[in-house]
């Protein structure tokens, strides 16, 4: 079966897609999630960068052997048509669980920080409108979502500003003062932060220039990295080491920093840009679980699965579950995340084990 | 045609389910009253007296602030509690100052109720806090006939501005920070109503979660210096060598410090150096008609040098003495300390703390006069 009726992303498509999908709520709460490790955690998002970039150059060369295909076919090539399909419908259920914890932790976020005394509904339903919308127009459509996205909230790194002239410097002294168990902790929790980049194993069909995908996406990779980078250490010269612990959205809080005349709550206003960056991840999430279906169901060019998928993550983010156990099953989702990001690696084996078989 | 069916349906549903909706409450910005001050008063460990000033904007209103008065336990159950006897909702939205009396400062948790203020997002983190000498309930009840109301005044008086560059402005997030921090001690301003005026006498020092101590202006300057502020408050200093008795007054343009410590934890020694540039404005003294050329002035300014590293080492010795650490001089340590870093640390070292002040003063003029 041929995926790929056209190649549609060109270069810049291919950088945002990466940077875009990185950027989630994950950064919002990074410098928390990286707290175990106090003050020395400004380097670590150079060392998950690092880590992405090893990872994504085993996704790249496997995608490259099979450039016409995305990763749910090369499951079904490389592992068999029942277990792949097997393993899709789990990939399949990541991806909604995912989206569905990124959308219900930014309406967490949106419900404690600015519409207090308002239930959720109504902005998830707009928002899954929305998602739908631009699902529709296929990964070109969120590709270019992506690039306006960047450029749109790229600004509000300005508001960061005054926490910069207040804070101090001497915090990021001493260098490694952690031990291993810190450090760990801080790895695991995290690298959720930045996953986002290995859906390049769904959308590498429609580039158009695979040779040189793998130094586009770097781009887009590193200039994520370099936005988490900068995060994290305004927020270790602006907060004490038991702020960085307890504040849960610190990124706001080094907005509310700012000293406007006219604007008293800046957050309110990084929180409403950050509406984008959250579609900007989860429609592309949401375009590889739809097609993920496709490929199950052989079917082409019909959106009902999609408006099926909305309302599934609808019923996921409203459930009448307690908040432990919605917590525990998007947790689950992020680990499952991590499997996906190493998956190429157990896959590359099994395509050098059955080269003879496989090849295309 | 489909498209219309549609359309005509999502339509119809629409204007159907519209009868479904819950009526939202929603509060009109007539019907909600902003709390501009919080006042806070210690009765005892349970027990304290939570005051909030709402700024009335209606004309026909005589008094331009209400205030309500509670005896509460908890910060939230007492706003239940005003809002019971107010005919607005209380909304926080627009809170500028937080006042605590001496007594809760020193004997309350004041850690506990601002802690609170920041864990709700609708306070800023620009709300100043202070500390009040006796009654914080009078000066928010008090009158101020030529102020237009007590909010204004007390957010103008809090905030900083050059003739009280000693106060150290704290705000919710200053607070936090240095009560959570364990290389520096909080500082707060320390207000005292003195009929229909409003003063900042002097600076509290915190020691832990508790106000320690009470310290004057001038000496909460030599804090803000070396905590690396840049634009200080104009300098008053007893000069006394070999020429008298003198007074100057430099008013201060630019200070800038840098601390380097011997790194060693055993026999921690720290070496400040301070430079201040400045005019000097007013000089009274055996002196006064020779400072017209350039060696009288460095000669000044040596002499100046002397008294201010004599001033403000005297003053850390004091404050070493107590343990406390205002200036988080203790930061210069630990930024080379590998392991954790615990407030006991910081009372360990600072207790044997050898400072060595320099300071170098350059008076770059006399005012325009020859």
């Amino acid at each position: 079966m041929n995926t790929t009726n056209g190649k549609v992303l060109n270069r810049y498509h291919v950088i945002f897609l990466a940077q875009s999908i990185m950027i989630g709520t994950g950064i919002l709460s990074l410098p928390q999630k990286l707290s175990s490790m106090g003050y020395t955690q400004t380097f670590m998002p150079l060392l998950f960068g690092v880590i992405a970039s090893l990872t994504l150059f085993a996704m790249v060369w496997l995608c490259s052997k099979f450039p016409n295909d995305d990763l749910f076919r090369m499951n079904e090539i490389l592992l068999g048509k029942w277990l792949g399909k097997f393993i899709n419908i789990l990939i399949i259920i990541q991806f909604i669980v995912f989206s569905a914890g990124i959308i219900s932790n930014y309406m967490h976020l949106i419900q404690s920080t600015a519409l207090q005394e308002q239930t959720i509904t109504l902005p998830v339903l707009c928002f899954l409108l929305l998602l739908i919308y631009i699902v529709s127009g296929g990964i070109k459509s969120i590709a270019r979502f992506c690039m306006m996205t960047f450029f749109i909230t790229i600004g509000v790194i300005y508001f960061t500003r005054w926490a910069i002239e207040k804070g101090d410097p001497s915090h990021f002294l001493p260098l490694f003062n952690f031990t291993p168990n810190e450090f760990y902790e801080a790895l695991k929790q995290g690298y959720f932060s930045i996953l986002g980049y290995e859906l390049i194993l769904f959308y590498f069909p429609y580039i158009i220039d695979q040779k040189k995908a793998f130094r586009h996406s770097l781009i887009g990779i590193w200039i994520s990295i370099f936005l988490c980078f900068i995060t994290t250490a305004i927020s270790v010269m602006y907060y004490s080491e038991w702020q960085l612990k307890n504040v849960e959205f610190s990124v706001l809080n080094l907005f509310k920093a700012g000293e406007f005349t006219f604007i008293e709550r800046i957050d309110i206003i990084g929180i409403t840009l950050w509406v984008l960056l959250i579609l900007s991840s989860v429609t592309a999430y949401v375009w590889c679980a739809k097609r993920g279906v496709d490929t199950l169901l052989k079917k082409k060019k019909q959106n009902y699965q999609l408006y099926i998928i909305a309302f599934i993550i609808f019923i996921i983010i409203k459930m009448p579950f307690s908040r432990e156990f919605q917590e525990k099953l998007f947790m689950a989702s992020n680990y499952m995340g991590y499997l996906l990001v190493i998956w190429p690696v157990f896959l590359i084996l099994i395509y050098i084990i059955r080269k003879k078989q496989v090849q295309v | 045609m489909k498209h219309k069916q549609l359309c005509i349906i999502s339509f119809l549903i629409l204007v159907l389910l519209a009868g479904c909706s819950k009526k939202e409450i929603k509060v009109p910005l007539e019907d909600v009253g902003m709390v501009d001050s919080m006042a806070f008063d210690y009765i005892d460990e349970n027990q304290m007296r939570l005051t909030v000033a709402i700024p009335q904007y209606s004309p026909d209103a005589e008094k331009d602030t209400q205030t309500f008065s509670i005896t509460t336990d908890l910060v939230s159950s007492g706003i239940v509690e005003i809002e019971k006897q107010s005919d607005k909702k209380i909304v926080f939205n627009q809170l500028r100052v937080v006042l605590v009396n001496e007594d809760f400062a020193r004997k309350g948790n004041v850690r506990k109720i601002i802690q609170h203020l920041y864990r709700n997002a609708e306070v800023g983190n620009k709300v100043l806090i202070a500390v009040v000498k006796d009654n914080a309930e009078a000066i928010l009840k008090g009158d101020y006939p030529d102020k237009p109301s007590i909010n204004f005044y007390l957010n103008n008086l809090l905030e900083p501005s050059i003739n009280t560059a000693f106060n150290p402005n704290t705000n919710i997030h200053d607070f936090m920070y240095s009560i959570t921090n364990p290389v520096i001690d909080t500082v707060l301003p320390y207000v005292e109503k003195r009929g229909e005026k409003l003063e900042i006498k002097g600076v509290a020092i915190f020691k832990g979660n508790h106000m320690h101590e009470l310290i004057k202006p001038e000496e909460a300057l030599v804090i803000q210096a070396l905590s690396g502020r840049k634009n200080l408050a104009p300098l008053h200093l007893d000069l006394n060598a070999g020429h008298g008795e003198e007074k100057v007054m430099i008013d201060l343009i630019e200070s800038s410090v840098k601390k380097e410590s011997n790194k060693n934890m055993e026999s921690p020694k720290l070496t400040i150096f301070l430079k201040i540039k400045g005019t000097l404005s007013e000089y009274k003294g055996e002196r006064e008609y020779q400072l017209f050329t350039v060696e009288s002035i460095s000669d000044l300014e040596k002499d100046v040098n002397k008294q201010l590293e004599q001033d403000i080492g005297g003053f850390l010795e004091r404050l070493n003495k107590t343990e406390v650490d205002p200036a988080g001089l203790s930061e210069e340590f630990r930024m080379y300390h590998h392991g954790k870093w615990t407030t006991k640390k910081t009372r360990e070292l600072i207790g044997k703390l050898d400072v060595n002040v320099r300071v170098e003063t350059s008076i770059i003029s006399t005012g325009t006069l020859k």
